[in-house]
């Protein structure tokens, strides 16, 4: 059998600031194709563990192996070049407010681009018909003019799919991305993600917060409790019991339809 | 190429380097947290204390006094009583750093324990010894720790029922007390009120303008609006980059944080240092009797201080989500800097800009006062040739200018915001 694509070791992660253990012993691995998806409760360590993947985050100890290639050992410039083929979206879409859509979507491919041409902002033509395409692909190619602050939440979250587009990406890291949207919305910016797995072929590596998201759109589930892994295994496999163990005793499962 | 080697090796923590500097530096928060707290609190009590002693000696003995005891006295009783106070009642340096003392664990703040701290300040808390262990050892033989403030689910007193709001009374009550004994004098109020006549004639020719100083007065008015564009435009291009380096959040690491207090320092120094002072010493320097130039460096330093200090403050509230967005899609730093971060800074800059330059307007009338060109040179050449009618022309003319400006820069920055 081939090795794993993306294999998680050990990793711990320790915020000096405040001392806090938000990641504590983490193993797992991830097969190329797959959906995973990470729940927990808040502050149990789902952003934490996604950034320490693209190190936007520096893991204090272990190993994040991608396709053979041990990330925590690769120096600044060469972990650059990893992170062009890692694509990311978040919850609260981190997009440049004051700049276009287009715009948003073009930095997508700043990865790709020689430093002086970034800086002058000159995108070669291919790059911005791919932008619109992109726009296009999401329902926004009438927005591309628009300026980011005057979209709605999930137009919003959708540029930040199309900005992890561009990138043409093998992985994509979603933090909570539907957390800061309404359920129908939340649904649609998911089936852009489905789509993005199944048609693509990038493998998906999801936080979210409802368990009945996960259970329709994953096709594993991990779970976080004060940063360790309390659970990794199929959706179904999550009953009533496993439930209250990651959400604690008083909870209450929500519908998200 | 490789993949997983195995599980990773864990040692005990106290025999890795890392462990040992993990243990160092809890001991050393430890310590520095009642440093901080003591370090205020003896402040505090030293400035009351020397503000109660010049009062007294003021009004009721009619002498300058500072301390009235020996000064080994004073710092004995500053000592003990900061100790005190930080033992019995939320202290000033308590409040101001949001912790206060209280049970760590549960037990009750008896107050034997609070006596039973006091005697242990003297001989582990002071001297430090406590701090060796972790936690600390008065802190495990009392039961009393400085922990922050409200966790304990109890609603912390208002103000004026703690010993800090007290303190803080007492002291702006001494300082308006000691304040009005430094500088006013009962017969200078009597002569306020009683030669308040003689002014009339300076009052009578400001209000009667001399209109044939006009065109003079304008070309010194356009001197003064230009020292002010200049020099708002020499500190914009110094002041940009110096911003950067002085923004806490982009400088981080062992050779970012020198940079950034030592610039930050330096700023905060030539910023205190008024236009005026800075004209002057320029007028010196350029060894120029009537010099717009030495103005305009004098605006342009003070200026470059000030924009410093506010561009890098909007710096360091900039959102880091894009910046992080940014980083995640393989962009280099410049990249980085050039779209997660400057769409973010550029309409603030340029506010901050604005208002700089309508700060400077008046500030180049003030220091033309002392001979560094444009209109305010003018004005005070009439008032110590005692051409008030003139004197009055011009300020009339300086107060239009000013709203004018004040009004212009207003409006852009409303546009912009
Ligand atoms: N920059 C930081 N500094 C210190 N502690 C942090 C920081 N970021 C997160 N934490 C802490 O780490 C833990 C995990 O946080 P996070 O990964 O954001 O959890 P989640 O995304 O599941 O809500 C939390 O206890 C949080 O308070
Ligand atoms: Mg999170």
């Amino acid at each position: 059998m081939a090795n794993p694509y993306l294999v998680v070791e050990h990793l711990t992660k320790v915020y000096e600031r405040g001392q806090v253990l938000a990641l504590r012993d983490l193993s797992f691995a991830v097969e190329k194709g797959e959906f995973l998806v990470v729940i927990g409760l808040s502050g149990s360590g789902k952003s934490t563990l996604l950034r320490c993947i693209n190190r936007l985050i520096e893991p204090t100890r272990g190993r994040i192996w991608l396709d053979g290639v041990d990330l925590t050992r690769l120096s600044q410039a060469r972990m650059r070049r990893v992170r062009r083929r890692i694509g990311m979206i978040f919850q609260q879409f981190n997009l440049v407010d004051r700049s276009t859509a287009i715009g948003n979507v073009l930095t997508g491919r700043l990865g790709y681009l020689p430093g002086w041409r970034a800086l002058l902002g000159w995108f070669p033509k291919e790059d911005r018909e791919k932008a619109l395409a992109n726009l296009e692909r999401v329902g926004l190619r009438d927005k591309a003019y628009v300026r980011v602050d005057q979209l709605s939440g999930g137009q919003r979250q959708r540029v930040g799919i199309a900005r992890a587009l561009m990138q043409e990406p093998e992985i994509l890291l979603a933090d909570e991305p539907v957390s800061a949207l309404d359920p129908a919305t939340s649904h649609s910016i998911m089936q852009y993600l489905e789509q993005m797995n199944r048609q693509d072929g990038a493998t998906v590596i999801a936080s979210l917060h409802f368990l009945s998201l996960a259970r329709r759109y994953g096709t594993r589930i991990i779970a976080l409790k004060d940063g360790q892994l309390v659970f990794d295994g199929l959706p179904t496999a999550i009953d009533n019991a496993k439930f209250k163990e990651i959400y604690g005793e008083d909870a209450e499962e929500v519908e998200v339809r | 190429m490789g993949y997983p080697e195995g599980y990773l090796s864990e040692r005990p923590p106290w025999t890795t380097g890392a462990g040992i500097q993990d243990a160092l530096a809890r001991r050393a928060i430890a310590a520095r947290r009642y440093l901080g707290v003591f370090l205020l609190d003896a402040g505090a009590l030293a400035i009351l204390w020397i503000l109660v002693s010049y009062v007294y000696a003021w009004y009721v003995l009619g002498t300058t006094a500072y301390t009235l005891v020996p000064w080994w006295a004073f710092a004995v009783g500053v000592v003990e009583g900061a100790a005190a106070w930080g033992s019995f009642g939320l202290s000033l340096g308590q409040r101001l750093l949001g912790r206060d003392l209280g049970p760590v664990k549960g037990r009750e703040a008896s107050s034997g324990a609070r006596v039973w701290y006091l005697l242990l300040w003297h001989v582990l808390v002071l001297p430090g010894v406590g701090f060796l262990f972790d936690p600390p050892l008065h802190e495990r033989l009392t039961g009393l720790g400085l922990r922050p403030r409200g966790t304990q689910g109890v609603a912390p007193a208002p103000w004026y029922r703690t010993s800090a709001g007290l303190f803080v009374a007492a002291l702006l009550a001494v300082t308006c007390a000691a304040a009005v004994g430094v500088t006013v004098s009962w017969t200078a109020l009597v002569r306020l009120f009683r030669q308040a006549g003689e002014t009339v004639d300076f009052w009578r020719a400001l209000v009667s303008p001399d209109t044939s100083i006009l065109l003079d007065a304008g070309r010194d008015m356009i001197i003064t609006v230009f020292m002010a564009v200049l020099s708002t435009l020499f500190a914009v291009v110094v002041a940009v980059p110096l911003s950067f380096l002085a923004a806490r959040n982009l400088m981080r690491g062992p050779l970012g944080r020198p940079v950034y207090t030592v610039l930050r320092g330096a700023m905060s120094i030539i910023r205190s240092i008024e236009p005026i002072i800075w004209a002057i010493i320029f007028l010196v320097w350029v060894t120029a009797l009537r010099s717009a130039f030495a103005g305009i460096l004098a605006l342009w330093v003070h200026s470059i201080a000030d924009l410093v200090k506010l561009y890098a403050e909007r710096l360091e509230a900039i959102d880091q989500g894009p910046i992080e967005a940014i980083t995640a899609t393989g962009a280099g730093r410049l990249s980085v800097l050039r779209y997660a971060i400057i769409p973010q800074i550029v309409n603030p800059y340029i506010s901050f800009t604005l208002y700089r330059w309508d700060i400077n307007i008046r500030m180049a009338t003030v220091v033309g006062l002392v001979g560094g060109g444009g209109i305010g040179q003018r004005l005070i050449n009439y008032i110590w040739g005692v051409q008030y009618r003139q004197a009055g022309t011009v300020m009339i003319l300086i107060v239009i200018l000013v709203w004018a400006i004040d009004y212009l820069s207003a409006r852009l920055r409303a546009k912009l915001a």
